[in-house]
């Protein structure tokens, strides 16, 4: 009985609205992930079914007419895709596939040759989300060519050791990338993961940052309220915006610093990275020359200028702030070391939902409640913006600034209003407890 | 004698409970008042508002001249506010911490050092003073805080229950001080306490508040003849009682 009473007590201790609270945010945390992960396998499993094979016949010949045949013949579904030119981005026109090939000039000629003809995989970049390069290839259509080239060759030449050896030799494969309006002869697998690799390490920086400044802008207020050091400077003769002006520039140039090293740091590890990709292209070295993906990155519009470079920084001051304002509210919620812990929760959860979710997929490519829910969160916007920049997505670029600015001026206006009234020394969040004037009747303080 | 503060009818609400009910009361140049009452009378709250922490629901106070409603800036730079079982900037050290309270008061340097050069002489803390704050016991962080809200010679020093916490002898100390710097100086001085015994060794006059109520003020003598009672805690008992039956 005795321990029965002894186990009441832990566990009511331990049980407490703070822990729900907890569970059920975790909860929506796992629920908002898990409709990410779905979209992104339903569209994967979309692929995997899909019968479409996207073909732009340069060559126009019997032979190609005749192979487009007997790919249909094989249950594949062919549509025709017109390019002007070289303009392998003119194909695109519509956005319902994301990657064809091109049948180059000289495709029938090769293959009535004896040779194993060229032809170009044209695929469309969209976001730099782990995912994106995962659907929509060209290797059903690469498969299905290389089927018909191998038989008639094989049709051609009779079946020899040598010539079968031949014939199963694999096709070469000349990739090109898409990004928006620009294209560049390089795979989009080595695009993606120089950007990945360069860009791994930002959205880490950007999070490290926000919950470092959160985390030193409630202690601060925190351990001034506990203290009552808060009451002291509040009753000297300074005013309160000054007081809350000094402590968010304090930790705004904390963050700053932070944020100096830390890019530094980044700068280094970007450079290092780019030398390991360059080595490693992953194209056929048969394929005449090919463009490192530096130079690639470049062609297509994905490096990053000053101007680029200039909004990014103006964004992630933006966020700073935001963050500092979110934690003056925060921070002025606190009554005891404890909940002073708990209050860096909702600026976790704040930060790892757009991380997670920018790493994993494209935001656009979320169901309606979901991506509501994440581009309602303020700092979505900063970890797209340098996807945004890369793939020319101005307009979401644009707006996500134009509404974290919104949201800082609208938390700050409630933070400074807290600040300059009562509530800053008699507020306190107390989870799943009778305010003390209810339960005695009484007042908060003597 | 010039009254430094005039507290007029001032009441503070909090939601469904009235804090501080139409509470009066007036200290003169170089008095010690002392608001004495349980826990939960309305001290703090009363002394909040007095100090600019906290808006009023009604009513008014006028410390030196000044306003808290109309002019509160004028009323810090009259007043020092030291709270109950306060505590300081752990990671500063002693004279840091006074030299950044003295930096809130003055911007001229000069001034500062003699506010400073104050303070050391009234805490005598001596070279701790050089030590950091997280290592003082609880006795000298509150003489160093003591010293800090007497350095500026404000008009009115607002002391919350200045002595809790303390052992005798050091309760006895900062008691001595505040008594020398009304007596010497001509300091003015609000304290507050729930300890009745200490504060009639202190107080120059005392007002008894109960239930957000200010039920009686006068000098500590003339309330015990009035009440005819051997020490405040009596007074404070027949006070109670009184207000009860009425």
């Amino acid at each position: 009985m005795k321990f029965i009473n002894l186990l009441k007590k832990e566990l009511t201790e331990l049980i407490n609205a703070q822990m729900i609270l907890g569970l059920v945010v975790s909860l929506a945390l796992f629920w908002l992930m898990g409709n990410v992960m779905q979209s992104v396998t339903s569209e994967l499993a979309e692929d995997a079914k899909n019968t479409n094979v996207y073909i732009c016949d340069m060559d126009d010949s019997d032979v190609t007419h005749e192979l487009i045949k007997d790919m249909e013949s094989n249950g594949a579904k062919v549509n025709k895709v017109t390019v002007n030119g070289e303009d392998y981005a003119s194909g695109f026109k519509d956005n319902s596939f994301k990657s064809y090939v091109v049948l180059p000039k000289g495709f029938a000629d090769q293959l009535t040759s004896g040779e194993k003809p060229e032809i170009i995989s044209v695929s469309k970049l969209k976001s730099a989300s782990t995912f994106s390069g995962l659907t929509g290839g060209t290797d059903t259509t690469e498969a299905l060519i290389n089927k018909y080239v191998s038989i008639e060759i094989s049709k051609q030449k009779g079946v020899s050791e040598e010539d079968l050896k031949h014939i199963e030799s694999e096709l070469t494969v000349v990739n090109q990338t898409v990004v928006a309006d620009k294209s560049a002869k390089i795979s989009s697998g080595v695009v993606l993961g120089k950007i990945t690799s360069t860009n791994m390490i930002l959205p880490i920086i950007i999070m490290v940052l926000i919950l470092m400044t959160s985390q030193s802008l409630i202690a601060s207020i925190s351990n001034e309220k506990i203290d009552k050091t808060l009451e002291t400077l509040l009753s000297a003769p300074v005013s309160r915006g000054s007081v809350i002006t000094a402590k968010m520039l304090a930790a705004a140039i904390v963050a700053l610093i932070n944020a100096g090293v830390m890019m530094f740091g980044f700068s280094a590890y970007s450079k290092g990275m780019t030398g390991a990709i360059t080595s490693d292209l992953g194209v056929s070295d048969k394929v005449g020359k090919v463009l490192s993906a530096g130079d690639a990155m470049k062609q297509l519009g994905l490096n990053l200028g000053v101007t680029d470079y200039l909004i990014v920084g103006v964004q992630l001051f933006i966020t700073i702030m935001i963050c500092l304002a979110i934690s003056i509210i925060l921070g002025a919620l606190v009554n005891d070391s404890k909940s002073a812990q708990t209050m860096l929760l909702p600026i976790m959860m704040m930060v790892m939902i757009p991380w997670f979710v920018t790493m994993f997929t494209d935001v656009n490519s979320l169901p309606t409640v979901p991506k509501l829910i994440v581009y309602a969160i303020p700092f979505t916007h900063t970890f797209t913006a340098i996807p945004n920049l890369m793939f020319g997505n101005t307009t979401e670029l644009w707006i996500g600034l134009v509404y974290q600015i919104i949201v800082f001026a609208v938390v700050m206006f409630f933070a400074l209003k807290l600040f300059k009234s009562d509530k800053i020394l008699t507020m306190s969040l107390n989870f799943g407890q009778k305010s003390r004037f209810k339960k005695n009747g009484k007042t908060i303080e003597d | 004698m010039a009254n430094v503060l005039e507290v007029k009818e001032l009441s503070k609400q909090y939601s469904k409970v009235l804090a501080a009910d139409k509470v009066s009361f007036e200290i003169g140049e170089g008095e010690i008042f002392a608001l004495i009452g349980p826990n939960g009378a309305g001290k703090t709250t009363t002394i909040r508002m007095i100090s600019t922490l906290l808006q009023p629901t009604s009513g008014d106070a006028v410390v030196a001249g000044h306003s808290i409603l109309k002019a509160p800036e004028k009323v810090r730079e009259s007043i020092t506010y030291l709270p109950d079982e306060a505590g300081a900037y752990k990671q500063m050290t002693g004279i840091k911490y006074l030299r950044f309270m003295a930096g809130l008061f003055t911007s001229d340097i000069d001034t500062l050092n003699g506010y400073v050069d104050r303070a050391k002489n009234i805490c005598g803390l001596g070279d701790r003073l050089n030590d950091k704050i997280g290592s003082y016991s609880r006795g000298m962080i509150r003489k160093l805080l003591l010293a800090r809200a007497v350095m500026t010679k404000p008009k009115l020093a607002i002391l919350d229950e200045p002595t809790s916490g303390l052992d005798v002898l050091n309760a006895l100390e900062i008691r001595k001080t505040i008594k020398k710097l009304a007596a010497e100086e001509g300091m003015s001085f609000l304290l507050s306490s729930h300890n009745m015994l200490e504060i009639e060794f202190v107080s120059d006059r005392v007002g008894i508040i109960a239930k957000g109520h200010l039920m009686v003020t006068g000098r500590t003598d003339e309330l015990k003849e009035r009440y005819n009672a051997p020490n405040l805690e009596e007074v404070f008992e027949r006070v109670v009682k009184e207000n009860e039956i009425h």
